[in-house]
């Protein structure tokens, strides 16, 4: 999918251009033609309880589903959210330590998986961007030897809409996706067309991810599990062993992560991720 | 028996077209051959279907995820136990919504379940639209149609409307004169029981009458459980 491009127009303190865009960015490393692209999803939002760990989880099931082999990193330190569904793929981490930085940037081109989902915990959205900012990672995307695809899941009230001013600064290079998660049946407010336009003076999105209305009493069920989506649709607990989950709420999950599979592949999401580096 | 598992929904979308009868009367034929049948009553406002046989159905709201699940969850027992649902009119859309939603047709067919819808007829357009929904959503689901003559009379052209039903098969519930059909009220006359002993105390009358009656419909639910087996039958293949 083309990426659209972002324009900045109103002043604003968080809309300065940072510091390290304007550095002259290092060489990217060479890669032979034809090869994948790794690409960095970040789920985030600067608002809690807006269902970003759900979200992250179903990117992962999606990208497992479609033989696309994915690592996750969990920011919620220490507890670990996603680390609880998909403990293989996913290393807990602070995106503010250099440490962990390391783990995830420097490891991009040599991790045999491509693609690297980040969940960011709730109010580090704006922090994990700078942060990234600051390493250089955007320059890097900017020079084509990573993709960014960035997932700003909102609230349904329109303060969410603020953080998008936040954020605006370090979507230039990126798949910018606003994400409507519906998945507790979330009524969002009905945004009036001049004050929507109004926030997106700023920034002009890739598109808009819908994630539709799951029964609570199968989001509850996989939430008792532990287990992912895919695996609880198998019918199997986390640690793979036959489990005995209602085949009607499997049957409404099943429908639920197809649902939500048809908005990243109508967005070009695996298309995004699995680009071949030109 | 069929060897397989056969899920009936006896259904309609429209009210008095006789759904609760036809329920009622499949349940006492497989009992009249002393098969052991689980039912299911969607009116959980009104469970008459469910006072018939107390012992054996459990009443389900299908606006309610625990109700889907102690239905569909149940339907899918392969155990060779005929299961027969009564739907209510009033469930009729969201039941089959559900079974959409959540796969429940393909489910069946992986699990050696069978899905048999008795379709009830009325002289409604509508009525037969919807069942050529069900027959285009799931083309591969046997459908038989119920033409009730006494709750839902089809009028002179009945033989023009039932051609708008797409389906493979069709009972006929005879219409039943007033007084008989009252005794059928009794929620304690089991009919099964009734063919194999009557009641000492019920009217000689309405004794021959009911019998004559039921005889030819417990006759075609025979035949038609028969067409089935044979259509499973390994050695006919």
């Amino acid at each position: 999918m083309a990426k659209k491009p972002v324009k900045i127009t109103r002043e604003a303190p968080a809309k300065r251009e940072p510091e390290s865009r304007s550095r002259k960015a290092e060489a990217p490393v060479a890669a032979p033609n034809g090869a994948s692209r790794p690409a960095v999803i970040v789920v985030g939002a600067d608002k809690g309880g807006v269902g970003k760990t759900t979200i992250a989880r179903a990117i992962l099931d999606f990208l497992s589903l479609n033989d696309i082999h994915a690592r996750a990193f969990d920011t919620e330190t220490p507890r670990g959210t996603l680390h609880r569904f998909h403990p293989d793929e996913t290393m807990i981490v602070d995106l503010t330590e250099p440490a962990d930085q390391m783990k995830i940037i420097d490891t991009l081109n040599t991790s045999k998986a491509k693609v690297s989902v980040i969940d960011v915990r709730a109010g580090g959205l704006s922090p994990a961007l700078e942060a990234l900012d600051e390493i250089g990672f955007f320059d890097a995307v900017k020079n084509g030897e990573f993709r960014f695809v960035l997932l700003h899941v909102i609230g349904p009230s329109i303060s969410s809409l603020e953080e998008i001013a936040e954020i605006a600064p370090y979507v230039a290079d990126a798949n910018y996706f606003m994400v409507k998660n519906h998945v507790n049946d979330t009524t969002f407010f009905e945004w009036d067309p001049q004050t929507h336009a109004k926030y997106f003076e700023d920034v002009v999105t890739s598109g808009e991810i819908t994630i539709p209305k799951l029964s609570e009493l199968a989001y509850e069920q996989v939430e008792l599990s532990g287990a992912p989506f895919s695996t609880f649709i198998a019918n199997q607990d986390a640690q793979g062993q036959p489990a005995e989950h209602s085949f009607v709420l499997r049957g409404y999950v099943r429908t639920w992560l197809a649902r939500v599979a048809d908005e990243f592949e109508r967005v070009g999401l695996r298309e995004l991720v699995s680009e071949k580096r030109r | 028996m069929t060897g397989r598992t056969l899920a009936f929904f006896v259904c309609s979308p429209h009210s008095r077209t006789g759904v609760t009868t036809a329920a009622r009367l499949l349940t006492d034929y497989f009992l009249s051959r002393n098969a052991d049948i689980e039912g299911f009553d969607t009116d959980f406002r009104d469970p008459l279907y469910a006072l018939f046989f107390p012992e054996r159905t459990r009443v389900v709201d299908l606006n309610d995820v625990k109700g889907q699940i102690s239905l569909f969850d149940r339907l899918l027992v392969a155990d060779e136990r005929p299961k027969i649902v009564d739907v209510w009119h009033s469930s009729y859309e969201r039941l089959f919504a559900t079974i959409a939603e959540i796969g429940f047709m393909e489910e069946a067919q992986r699990l050696g379940v069978e899905p048999v819808v008795l379709f009830q007829t009325d002289i409604a357009q509508s009525a037969a639209n919807s069942a050529l929904v069900l027959k285009t959503t799931w083309p591969d689901l046997t459908m038989s149609v119920i033409h009730n003559r006494g709750a839902s009379p089809l009028g002179p052209h009945s033989l023009a409307v039932l051609a708008r039903y797409p389906a493979s098969g069709k009972f006929v519930i005879p219409r039943l004169e007033a007084p008989i059909a009252r005794a059928l009220d009794d929620v304690d006359l089991s009919l099964s029981r009734f063919m194999r002993a009557p009641p000492p105390e019920m009217s000689v009358v309405v004794r021959a009458a009911l019998r004559e009656w039921l005889l030819p419909i417990f006759t075609q639910f025979q035949s038609f459980e028969l067409r089935l087996a044979l259509q499973s039958s390994q050695c006919l293949r």
